[in-house]
């Protein structure tokens, strides 16, 4: 996947002349189709891309309350939260737990697109099985990692406990919570990752290596200098797709609380998304939401910018 | 007012054009499956009853059985959507009245949500419309009024009242060498102070499993039993505003919280979560604070085979008034006639003696309380307990504490802190002002 | 996939290989394993320490009690949720790719502009980002606890129209469409017979991304549906908040959701796999 845009394709000739109508017929088609094609999508957009971002800046410039009252409040519902510390700790979660469930994941991904990029016997089976884990539901996997890191009947904490660890409360310590959720996202999507790099892998031709391990050239040399900078395209899509799901995780850290947005009895991992819905729907104040939903957004033009660098950098400026 | 009518302008204006994507975007129409089908004469009605709690809570399940059975025409479906009543049932319920949809036809609400109810008249059907007006007679002036919203209109009629036990689990304390005859036990804690140095010596024992489940369900006792005290305020004085850092029964109530943190008695698990009913049914904690409902929450959550392992016990520091419910019918719902019936049904006389000997809960009918049913009854899971004794005394002389209209937010906040000092999460020096700080935060 | 000729085993799998892939492919089976062992159990069982490690002999027992249980809607969540996916996922491929050949393979002004702002709209999460005016939008047209509602903002998809952009610019030669333009082909035709066939492996895995995102999405059903009409996943979480300690209905009821996705993945899993990875790497 490459994130560059073509140029224009060369202009197309027009078409041999004949007919006046069907010379007409043929104008409108080369001039008005194109936009005819695109216009569902931008259609969509005015109404579900442009009136919600245009809206929730409407809204957050108001104070709703429960009782029914609405106050325009200005910028007061954006100064309140920055001052917000649940609002921070959910910025800090957020963020902690996509480095905790996005780095491994990608390093693990990587090292098992590497293994099945070798000769091997029952190569499909062996790439559904690591796919395996993306068609199941992402509320079904949550509620079965839930039961797993349970404090007190909990296989994790069973299996730890023979190394003589004392049973962790995996929803109330922060940094246990943030691992089992990174887990639990781990677990869904490193096997997807890794079949999206083996196919990168796989157009990086193998004279390449063959000519670096003449050279002498060791596996990890080889790893470091060719698969690496080559998969870069591949790179750039996969950490875009993990930024954005990463930065507005919800649905495991809500079913690990038993569905109750608040992540823990003091927000230990509470994410940003649930904090919206905290605020929207369960204390009512729409414009809050609303305002957290832009900060969520700045947040994620920010991760995709860093990530965007960071990618630059692996692959050095070709 | 401004913002609201032009929303719904710009929601008009896109209501066309969106139906137009919908339906040739997809080439096929989305339709709900699960709309209620309303027509034909022949067609029993369906009120959907939405009730919330962990075990058996409400206790319906019997006098549904005996209504459906007995009413062809008028069909009780019951829901009960979930343990939690602040974090997940009262916000997703004041979302569907707000919509205007999504309710059931009868939604039962926890004392906690009644200022708020009140204060919306709006999203309930008028039941004096329905020709309950009269039912004014079942009930004490408190319960009775608290279902009478802001502008006179009768909306809630009350279903049970708190009452106050300890429920024990005899088998931990036979293992503690204490005494496991409810009145020995009852003799042994006479003052909250008394229950901790019982305790302490439980826990000498016993090493797997603790003295009781965590400390919010006995915060939320010794709370009530203090605002009692305090001109029956808790979070709230009666203008609505906060007093949690002026009323001493807050304060109270949190210093007993953290005694028992601070002494290991407690199993740090937070009330009404499902691994606090796993607790309850692999005997990991000995007391749970048990006003009258809480009694099928813990047979329940303990399952059959426990019968007879748990008994209930006079708690410290006299009675006291935590929870109690009330029923509503929203006016969204498209059977207000059969609804109000059925909340008629389930809030009589009859059906609460029946839920209290069954279950336990205890009737807030005044006719119920009286019924030789009632005061005579024992309760056969927790080993023939004489419930009826135990509550049924006490019933008359109930005080309601009166609750804020945001009082579930300033609940959850300050028990998620209350929690939160057990379980590690806050530090024990700090929480107090925590408490107060995020009690304020929620307050908003 | 022979790299034959290159040094002594390049290309051979070593026993850490071998190991690696058996570990991941272990982990990946367990917790799916995890839960048809206890949903074949008691509820004793499953909160047992150690934990039973066999499947016992219960599965079809409680895969009835789930779909007897009328408030577990679970049928319906089924059934809504492969409606949901299945809606979304043809608009979305079809608008796509109309979009993608447009924006790959005409000419028209604007063009560079106009898919720019679609690379930077593929960063705002609507779903979530929106949430607030979508909701009051949804309320305001009496469309709450609709599938309707979950179906339209997610017809939107920006990462659609660019992934068929690419892909189209990929498998689909600037000179075959001015040949079959030369011949007086319209358009329309083009799309049909030129571009829609060399596309196919885009689709496919636009169509599995779709389907999987729509399938697994969480916070808006959770907050526009209510329970008597939910998705699977809405299911599956009123599930584990009404049965809390019932622990073999409710795993009952993850594997049922699961168990109709694991089938149409075994059964096409060579076309899915391969779809993936074509797709993958073309665009």
């Amino acid at each position: 996947m490459s994130l560059h845009l073509e140029k224009a394709p060369l202009r197309v000739a027009a078409p041999p002349p004949q007919g006046n109508g069907r010379r007409w017929r043929s104008v409108l088609d080369i001039r008005a189709m194109p936009y005819v094609l695109i216009s569902p999508y931008f259609v969509l957009f005015a109404f579900f891309g442009l009136f919600p971002l245009a809206f929730t800046l409407w809204y957050s410039l108001y104070d709703y309350d429960l009782a029914g009252t609405t106050e325009w409040a200005g910028l007061g519902n954006y100064v309140q939260l920055l001052a917000d510390d649940d609002f921070w700790n959910a910025v800090v979660n957020t963020v902690g737990i996509f480095l905790l469930a996005t780095i491994p994941q990608l390093l693990l991904a990587l090292l098992l697109a590497n293994a099945l990029n070798k000769r091997l016997r029952l190569r499909l089976t062996i790439r559904m099985s690591v796919l395996l884990p993306l068609v199941t539901s992402v509320v079904a996997v949550a509620v079965v990692f839930t039961q797993l890191y349970a404090r007190d009947w909990g296989l994790v904490n069973w299996v730890l406990s023979w190394f003589g660890v004392d049973p962790i409360n995996w929803r109330a310590e922060r940094l246990p919570s943030w691992l089992a959720i990174a887990t639990m996202v781990d677990w869904r999507w490193t096997g997807y990752n890794a079949i999206i790099f083996l196919a990168g892998m796989q157009t990086i031709p193998r004279d390449l290596y063959e000519a670096a391990s003449i050279d002498g050239a060791s596996r990890r040399r080889q790893f470091w200098q060719i698969t690496l900078p080559m998969l870069r395209p591949t790179l750039i899509f996969v950490v875009l797709n993990s930024t954005i799901g990463g930065l507005t995780l919800f649905a495991e850290p809500t079913t690990f609380y038993n569905g109750n947005v608040d992540g823990g009895s003091q927000g230990q991992f509470q994410t940003v998304a649930m904090f919206i819905v905290k605020q929207g729907f369960r204390e009512f104040d729409y414009g809050y939401a609303a305002a957290a939903a832009w900060l969520l957004f700045l947040l994620i033009l920010l991760g995709a910018l860093i990530n965007f660098l960071f990618v630059r950098r692996i692959g050095g400026t070709r | 007012m401004t913002t609201k009518r032009r929303g719904s302008l710009t929601a008009a204006a896109l209501a066309a054009t969106a139906l137009a994507i919908a339906s040739c975007g997809s080439g096929t129409t989305a339709t709900p499956t699960g709309a209620p089908a309303a027509s034909g004469a022949a067609e029993p009605v369906t009120v959907r009853v939405q009730v919330f709690g962990g075990g058996e809570n409400f206790g319906y399940k019997n006098a549904v059985t005996k209504w459906n059975a007995e009413h062809k025409d008028v069909q009780i479906k019951l829901e009960v959507l979930t343990d939690q009543f602040e974090q997940v049932y009262w916000p997703q319920m004041i979302q569907w009245l707000q919509a205007g949809k999504g309710a059931g036809d009868v939604v039962g609400i926890d004392e906690g949500g009644m200022g708020l109810a009140k204060a919306h008249p709006e999203w309930w059907a008028d039941l004096g419309e329905q020709g309950l007006s009269g039912r004014q007679a079942d009930y004490p002036a408190w319960k009775w009024e608290n279902g009478v919203s802001a502008d006179g209109k009768v909306f809630g009629l009350g279903t049970d009242i708190g009452g106050m036990s300890i429920c024990y689990n005899k088998t931990l304390f036979e293992k503690a060498g204490l005494p496991t005859e409810r009145d020995e036990v009852g003799a042994l804690w006479p003052t909250w102070d008394d229950f901790l140095k019982v305790g302490q010596r439980f826990q000498g024992k016993v090493k797997d499993a603790k003295f009781t489940d965590g400390t919010n369900t006995l915060y939320n006792v010794v709370l009530v039993q203090e605002a009692a005290k305090n001109g029956n305020l808790a979070y709230f004085d009666k203008t609505n505003a906060l007093v949690v850092d002026k009323n001493p029964a807050v304060k109270t109530a949190f210093d007993f919280a953290q005694k028992m943190t601070q002494l290991g008695l407690t199993a740090k698990l937070r009330n009404f979560t499902e691994e606090w009913a796993t607790g309850t049914k692999k005997n990991a904690f000995a007391t749970v604070g048990c006003p009258s409902w809480m009694l099928g929450v813990v047979s329940g959550n303990a399952g059959e085979g426990a019968k007879g392992q748990w008994d209930v016990a006079a708690v410290p520091g006299g009675g006291g008034n935590w929870g109690g419910s009330w029923l509503a019918v929203p006016k969204q719902s498209a059977h207000p006639k059969e609804a109000a019936q059925v909340a008629d049904y389930l809030t009589s006389a009859e059906v609460q003696a029946s839920v209290f000997t069954d279950f336990g809960n205890m009737p807030s009918n005044t006719k119920a309380q009286q019924d030789p049913a009632v005061t005579g009854a024992k309760n056969a899971f927790f080993n023939d307990a004489p419930i009826g004794d135990i509550f049924a005394k006490s019933a008359a002389s109930l005080q309601p504490v009166f609750l804020g209209v945001k009082h579930t937010q300033v609940k959850n906040a300050i028990e998620s802190v209350v929690q939160g000092m057990d379980d590690g999460s806050v530090a024990q020096d700090k929480a107090w002002q925590q408490l107060v700080d995020d009690a304020v935060k929620a307050a908003g | 996939m022979t790299g034959s000729t290159g040094g002594p085993g390049l290309w051979n799998a070593t026993v850490m290989t071998k190991v690696m892939l058996a570990v991941a492919i272990v982990l990946s089976a367990f917790p799916l394993y995890w839960m048809l062992v206890i949903a074949s159990r008691t509820n004793d069982d499953a909160v047992e320490v150690p934990p039973p490690f066999l499947p016992g002999g219960n599965l079809g027992d409680n895969i009835q009690a789930v779909l007897a249980n009328e408030d577990a809607h679970f049928m319906t969540g089924l059934i809504n949720s492969f409606t949901v996916a299945t809606v979304v996922t043809v608009s979305v491929v079809l608008i796509s790719t109309l979009a993608g050949f447009s924006f790959s393979r005409l000419h028209f002004r604007g063009r560079r502009l106009l898919l720019l702002t679609i690379l930077l709209t593929m960063m705002v999460p609507l779903q979530q980002m929106g949430v607030v005016p979508l909701y009051r939008l949804m309320v305001d047209l009496g469309w709450t606890g609709t599938l309707t509602a979950v179906i339209l903002p997610y017809l939107l998809n920006g990462f659609g129209v660019f992934l068929m952009t690419q892909y189209t610019e990929q498998a689909v030669p600037n000179e075959l469409v001015e040949a079959a333009r030369v011949d007086g082909a319209s358009t329309m035709r083009i799309w049909w017979s030129v571009v829609l066939p060399a596309v196919r492996p885009g689709m496919a895995v636009l169509g599995i991304n779709t389907f999987m995102l729509l399938w697994n999405d969480y916070m808006w059903p959770m907050i526009v549906l209510t329970p008597d009409n939910p998705t699977v996943q809405i299911a599956i979480q009123a599930l584990n908040e009404r049965f809390s300690t019932n622990y073999v209905l409710i795993f009952a009821g993850t594997a049922l959701s699961i168990i109709p996705l694991i089938i149409v993945f075994i059964a096409f899993g060579r076309q899915i796999v391969g779809g993936i990875m074509e797709g993958a790497v073309k665009a």
